[in-house]
Parts: C-alpha cells; sequence; structure tokens
C-alpha cells in the first residue's frame, strides 16, 4: 500500500469523544460517540452512545483494502478494544506523522491536532472551544438534547481537520512506514487495555501512612546527616556536612552544589555513606502517590505518550505511570491470583545495536560472547583468553564502566570519577574503546557528519531527527542507539501483543509482560522468540538477546534497587500501627527467579 | 528452557503472518551514514623523529615504505628539512644520510623514524644501531624505547598485551613525505637554509 488509492475500501477519517469509564484515570475509556468520514465520498456518519455500543463491529470497513486516519489514534483504538470491535487493518496517524516530520524542531503551536493545523496553515477551532467541549464531555451524562448534538459538532470538527490535514501532509508522508507506526499505536491500545497489576491495598495502606512514613524516614535518616529542617533539604547544611566529613563535592561553574539526583547518584558511588541521603532525596521529591492511576480492576493505566521523546520512544507521565516515580514503588507491583508477571529486557542492547549497525566486527563478536565487557577486556589485550567474571572482577567492572561512558557520551573526568580511579586511567580505558572498535567509531563520527551536513538522521524504519541550531553531537552520536532501540521495542511490542500475549507496560528497553501461571515457561519462550525476532527486524542477520525476571502470585514484583527503601517504608508502616501491619515486605530473593537466555 | 528452543518458524500473529521473514523486512533503510558524504580524515601533520619513550609504536613491515635520503636539522627551531643529493653533496657533513621509516602509534597517528646510516667505515654508533634494531622488531610487535645513557643506547620494552595490529592510513609513503616535509624539501642551492649554512648571507 504506497497510496490513498490503492485502499479500494475506502479511506475513512475518524475520531472519538470519550470519558474514563466512571470518571476515574486509570480505568479504560467510556466511547461517548464517533464521527468517521469516507475521504473519497465525502460522506459523513455521526454515531451517538448507544448506537455505538450496541454494534459488534465498526460501521465501516476495517479490513485489509481500508485505511483508518485519526490523530493520536492509539485513543480511538481504545475505544475500539472497549467496544469489542476488531482493529482496522491498516492504521494512519497523523499525529505520529507529525511528529516524526517535525521531529527535532519545535513546532511553534505544539505537537497537537491545531498546532498542525496551524503549522501547514488550515483553519481551526480555537483551543478554549476545544478545551470546553473536552470539559462538557469529561463531565459524564447525562448530556441534554443540545449538549449532545454540541458534542457530535465537536467531534466532526475533528473529522473535518483530519480531511484538511491529511492532503496536505500526503506529500511528506512514507505511507508504507507511516502503517508500521500506525500499526504500533495498535499495540499501544492494547498495552493500555491490559495495565499493570497493582497490590491496591497495600498501595492504599501507604498513602494513608505516608505523611507520617516522610516525617519518620526523615528522622530515621536524617538523623547522621543533620541536613533537613523539617522536610525542606537545607543546601547550607549539606555544605557544612560536606565540610565536616571531607567530602570534595561537584559544584557548578557559579560555585553553588551541584544538586541533581545524578551528581548525587555519582557520589554515592564514590562515598557510600552519602548513598541513604540521595535515596531520601529521591523519595520525598518524586513520590506522589496519589498521581498514579489506578483503575477501578486494580491496573495501572495512563498515557503511554508514544512517539514523544526525540527517540521516538514512549514518554509517559512519570508521577502516573506506575515505572516512572522512585523504584522501591515498584514493589506495587504485584501479578493477579493464577499470573505471573515477567520483566523482559533486551540484554546489552544499545551495545548490541551499535555493534550491528556500524557493522563493527569484533564488537558484535563481543557481543555474541555473552559477556561484551569482558570480551572488550580480552580484545584490548588487557586480561588474557579464558578471563572469566570471578577471575577479572576488577578489570570487567571497568571495561564495563567505560563501554557505558562511550554510550553517554561521557568524558575522561566522568568516567574516571565513575570507577574511582585516576584521570589517566579513564583517557587509556576511553582509547582502547576507540583502538579496539575502530570501525564503530568510524561510523560514529560519520554519523555525526551526516547529521550536521545533511541536516538529519533517520532510524531503520524511517523515525526522523532534524537537526537546526545548537548541536549537541553526544546526543546526535547516540541517535542510531536509542532510535533503534525504541524501533526494536516497538516491533516487539507489535509482535507480542498481536500473539496475544498480555503486555502491561513497555519500559525502555523491556516489557512488562502478564502469563497465566500454568502457561508461563511457554509463554516466556514465545515471547522472547518474538523479542529476537523483533531484534533481526531492526538490525537484519543480528539478533539479541533478553533477560527475564519473573514474579508469581503470590510475590511481588521488585525492583533490586528499591528493596532496602521498600523494606524501611513497610517497616516504618508498621511501627506506626503499632506493629499490627500484616508483613508486606518483598519475598526473598529466592522467590523472584531469575532468568537469563541469549 | 534454552534460547535455541524457541520455535521462531511457527510463530505467528493474530494476523496470521509468518514472522520468520519479518513482515517489515522490506521497509528496512540502511544506516550508512556519512557513505554518500564521502568526508574522510585529512592526514595534516607527520612528524619527523625519533619516538617519545611513553610512546608505544610499530613500523612499516615492507621495505617500500622505507625512504633512504638526506635530512638537515635544524637544531634551533627543530625543523627537519628534506634535502636533494645535489645540495646534501653541497652541504657536506651537515645533513645526514638516513633511511626515513614508517611508523604508526597507538592512537594511529603516523610519523617519519630517521635512522642515520652507518659511516664511511660501515659503522654505526650504538644509539643509532639500537634505534635500528628498535625499527626492525617493530615490524612485528609494539615497543617502546628510553634512553639508557649508561649503555649509550635505546633500552626496547614491548608491550606484553595481545594488541591488534596497526591500521595504516590510506595513503602511500609518498604522501606520507609529501606532508611530513610540506615546505621543507629543499632541492636548490639558492634556498635560504642552504645559503645561511653556507655563509652566503
Amino acid at each position: 500500500m504506497n497510496q490513498l488509492s490503492d485502499f479500494t475500501d475506502g479511506v475513512f477519517l475518524i475520531d472519538f469523544e470519550f470519558r474514563p469509564e466512571n470518571g476515574r484515570e486509570g480505568n479504560t475509556p467510556e466511547p461517548v460517540c464517533l464521527v468517521a468520514k469516507d475521504f473519497l465520498s465525502g460522506v459523513t456518519s455521526r454515531y451517538w452512545k448507544d448506537d455505538i455500543h450496541s454494534r459488534s463491529s465498526a460501521p465501516f470497513s476495517v479490513g485489509r483494502e481500508a485505511l483508518c486516519v485519526a490523530y493520536f489514534a492509539s485513543a480511538e483504538m481504545d475505544c475500539f478494544l472497549k467496544l469489542g470491535w476488531q482493529l482496522p487493518e491498516n492504521v494512519l496517524d497523523l499525529f505520529v506523522e507529525f511528529r516524526c516530520l517535525t521531529n527535532g524542531t519545535t513546532p511553534p503551536n505544539g505537537a497537537g491536532l491545531l498546532g498542525a493545523l496551524l503549522y501547514f496553515g488550515l483553519p481551526t477551532i480555537t483551543a478554549q472551544q476545544k478545551d470546553t467541549m473536552r470539559d462538557l464531555v469529561l463531565r459524564g451524562g447525562p448530556w441534554t438534547g443540545q449538549e449532545r448534538q454540541d458534542i457530535l459538532e465537536y467531534c466532526e470538527t475533528d473529522v473535518t481537520s483530519l480531511e484538511q490535514l491529511l492532503p496536505a501532509m500526503l506529500p511528506t508522508l512514507d505511507l508504507p512506514r507511516a502503517l508500521m507506526r500506525g500499526r504500533y499505536m495498535k499495540a499501544v491500545s492494547r498495552m493500555q487495555a491490559t495495565g499493570t497489576p497493582i497490590d491496591t491495598e497495600t498501595l492504599r495502606e501507604i498513602e494513608s501512612h505516608w505523611d507520617h512514613v516522610q516525617d519518620a524516614l526523615i528522622a530515621e535518616i536524617d538523623a547522621n546527616y543533620g541536613v533537613y529542617d523539617g522536610r525542606s533539604f537545607r543546601t547550607k547544611n549539606w555544605a557544612d556536612y560536606l565540610q565536616k566529613e571531607g567530602v570534595a563535592w561537584p559544584r557548578l561553574a557559579s560555585g553553588a552544589l551541584e544538586l541533581t539526583d545524578d551528581t548525587f547518584k555519582q557520589m554515592a558511588r564514590i562515598h557510600p555513606k552519602v548513598a541513604p541521603i540521595r535515596e531520601l532525596r529521591s523519595a520525598l521529591s518524586e513520590m506522589r502517590l496519589s498521581n498514579i492511576t489506578v483503575g477501578d480492576d486494580g491496573r495501572n493505566r495512563c498515557l503511554l505518550s508514544p512517539f514523544s521523546s526525540k527517540t521516538g520512544r514512549n514518554q509517559p507521565s512519570n508521577s502516573r505511570f506506575i515505572f516512572g516515580p522512585s523504584v522501591w514503588l515498584r514493589g506495587l507491583i504485584k501479578p493477579k491470583e493464577g499470573f505471573c508477571l515477567a520483566y523482559v529486557d533486551y540484554s546489552q542492547q544499545e551495545f548490541g545495536i551499535a555493534a550491528a549497525l556500524s557493522g563493527d566486527e569484533k564488537m558484535m563478536e563481543a557481543y555474541r560472547s555473552g559477556d561484551p565487557y569482558l570480551a572488550f577486556a580480552v580484545q584490548a589485550g588487557a586480561v588474557p583468553q579464558g578471563a572469566t567474571k570471578q577471575s577479572h572482577k576488577v578489570e570487567r567492572e571497568q571495561f564495563k564502566a567505560c563501554v557505558l561512558a562511550v554510550q553517554y557520551g561521557m568524558g575522561e573526568i566522568s568516567l574516571a570519577q565513575r570507577i574511582n580511579q585516576p584521570v589517566a586511567r579513564a583517557r587509556q580505558l576511553l582509547t582502547l574503546h576507540r583502538q579496539t572498535y575502530r570501525t564503530f567509531w568510524e561510523w560514529s563520527d560519520a554519523t555525526q557528519d551526516e547529521a550536521i551536513l545533511n541536516g538529519k538522521l533517520w532510524t531503520t524504519f524511517g523515525w526522523e531527527i532534524r537537526v537546526k541550531g545548537q548541536v549537541n553531537a553526544r546526543s546526535l552520536r547516540n541517535f542510531p542507539m536509542q532510535g533503534n532501540g525504541a524501533e526494536m521495542l516497538r516491533i516487539a511490542c507489535i509482535f507480542l501483543t498481536e500473539a496475544g500475549i498480555g503486555v502491561c507496560a513497555p519500559v525502555h528497553d523491556a516489557l512488562l509482560i502478564e502469563l497465566p501461571m500454568d502457561e508461563l515457561e511457554g509463554g516466556l519462550a514465545k515471547a522472547q522468540g518474538l523479542m529476537r525476532l523483533a531484534s533481526r527486524a531492526v538490525l537484519g542477520d543480528f539478533e539479541l538477546g533478553s533477560d527475564a525476571k519473573v514474579v508469581c502470585y503470590p510475590d511481588r514484583y521488585m525492583d533490586e534497587r528499591g528493596q532496602v527503601m521498600w523494606d524501611t517504608v513497610t517497616k516504618l508502616i508498621c511501627k506506626i500501627k503499632g506493629g499490627n501491619l500484616r508483613q508486606q515486605a518483598a519475598p526473598p530473593e529466592a522467590a523472584c527467579r531469575t532468568r537469563t537466555f541469549l | 528452557m534454552s534460547h535455541d528452543s524457541i520455535d521462531a518458524q511457527s510463530t505467528t500473529t493474530q494476523l496470521g503472518q509468518n514472522l520468520q521473514n519479518s513482515p517489515f523486512s522490506s521497509l528496512r533503510l540502511t544506516q550508512n551514514f556519512g557513505e554518500t558524504l564521502g568526508v574522510k580524515k585529512v592526514l595534516t601533520t607527520v612528524p619527523v623523529g625519533r619516538p617519545s619513550k611513553d610512546r608505544f609504536f610499530r613500523t612499516h613491515p615492507s621495505p617500500s615504505w622505507v625512504f633512504p635520503g638526506w635530512i638537515l636539522e635544524n637544531k634551533a627551531s627543530g625543523e627537519t628539512y628534506l634535502v636533494s643529493a645535489e645540495v646534501a653533496s653541497a652541504l657536506g657533513d651537515q645533513v645526514r644520510p638516513v633511511e626515513l621509516h614508517a611508523a604508526i602509534d597507538r592512537q594511529n597517528n603516523p610519523f617519519l623514524i630517521p635512522i642515520p646510516l652507518p659511516g664511511p667505515n660501515g659503522v654505526r654508533n650504538r644509539w643509532h644501531e639500537s634505534l635500528a634494531q628498535a625499527v626492525e622488531r617493530a615490524k612485528s610487535v609494539w615497543l617502546r624505547i628510553s634512553a639508557n645513557k649508561d649503555l649509550g643506547g635505546y633500552d626496547i620494552y614491548e608491550a606484553t598485551a595481545k594488541l591488534p595490529d596497526p591500521v595504516w592510513p590510506d595513503i602511500t609513503l609518498d604522501d606520507l613525505l609529501d606532508v611530513a616535509f610540506k615546505g621543507r624539501i629543499i632541492t636548490s642551492l639558492d634556498h635560504p637554509i642552504v645559503q645561511e649554512r653556507l655563509g652566503k648571507i
């Protein structure tokens, strides 16, 4: 399908109005009305709530020869799923294509429908009108006859907008790849419908005691530091503490202490004694329990915001998404009875992508070894053939840090801090990377040249970034890894959701999937097989493996980085309640089985 | 459960597509950035001289990457000139007959090492002899040299790690010489440096 005329069963411009069921964020949508327009014939059909709820399928063709056009199509697909309708075979999402067209630039009026219309000089309703009508829909019924009329008309204005926008954008569209991105929007809907199971009982428990917990956390942890004044972190107190302890802390150009979480993270590696205060800061600043949107069925759902980042990755709200806030809160994720959850993430995805796309044979060999960090040390001549993780632990850690430093575009000073070694050692490691992986570095240099000379870069499936104004060379060099990593995960989402596997959420280079306990082995194998196929789709003949962490009911999911904090909070709640809280701590490590497949 | 236990060929989507051959493979774009731009690194500097004591290097194993010639050193300015046979005969012992060996360091920077040829009696001094030995060994191993004044020669330190062979730039020895002696090739007795050396200012 390369052009609109190929869709012999019709091109349908559609828009739903909807609100979360029972008006509760975290619930699936309740469709209120639908307007569909046949782009070629110009016939418009309007359907109110009852009309669509009584149908078992969409009132227009959704087969192979038809095209469905929408703006932010996952919302429309959410409604299809809610209504039990078969999803359209072909979806063209003009939001996604507008993002692709303008990625790297800042459209003056944003990437919403109004912004896109204004970008092409097309007429629009005002943002205020749009907000008023959206509020009317969100208010919920019953709606008066006039309100129904107004909502339908408002819905139709969005369809009319699509009718204007489609021809304007058509010359810029790469239709085959646009349909691939549209297919991902269907996967997004399926994932949003599945959601992540939450231990709502524990969530309520933490919520109800959070005020006291915060104070208790500060009292317990800050006792050794004296940094907090009430619930406020005092910079002066922190400076005093650092001076007293003789800790040299990074400063800004202004001379003020650098207080980003990244700095705390780095410094905690060098001076473990500052780690608890970093955990505390993180817990207090990122913790907004009430914002995590959990539906009536106890599942966390929020807009995954696909294609919102420059790399094309999803960018869900940090406060609404269970994977957004501090990692210890992931302990709230708990499989429902009879089910298991598997957190499946690609193994060293960026390294593998860099190896395959640059065609660096040594890098590919290192990836295939299963331990690219140790393989790098061997290839660089720093450790002998046959070295193992146990025999050369220190060297492996340093070469690992070097690989990650290259991926993050870190300089020798930052790397030296990270590995707690002299700058000369960091410089040596970075030089060894350049010497060992020459082909990769030539490709990386060429990537930067391409971006600067031709003004854009692209992924294997055509997600583009335009380069204008101030250039961040580090980001440009990293774009192929990040952008293609995003492509890979999108394809994995398509494969898994279409294969009927319950995907709760995509998390950077990982998927959280839900499997019936009695289908765990086969289901997990199938999921990992599909993820490998997704990697092949992006990397040609090169395949990436994945690691899976499995947790089954009644155990809860736990990110090991958050275990201590989780234990502390549950202990404090128990103390606050006078020891009456039933033990909710995470299961012993043995209950969280970790499997690695390469 | 193992990686190989997955029967990928039997895996199909709800839409019935066989995933062994990805439905997206025909849409894949190459990531050959810069290929059509023809951007290449230009060699702008090729030092001439002995490598410093902390610099590991290799020398080109091919005899065609050795250039015999005369050099004139200006110690005051640190410059080295390549001079023609005619000029060399006019300058007498102010020029040295040398072999210029192409060398490269671990950072992939090429340079030229001049080794003075033996004197009329066919004998080299110990410094030159040990330098020649180092250059010969460096054809197959990474090494560095360090002056040992007590012995009157260079100590040779070989890298013990198994380091990869150098990647030589895609140029000829003539290219290397052109860059190394750019503006410093003397072919005429009228050259100011020659005039100065002959006391004809």
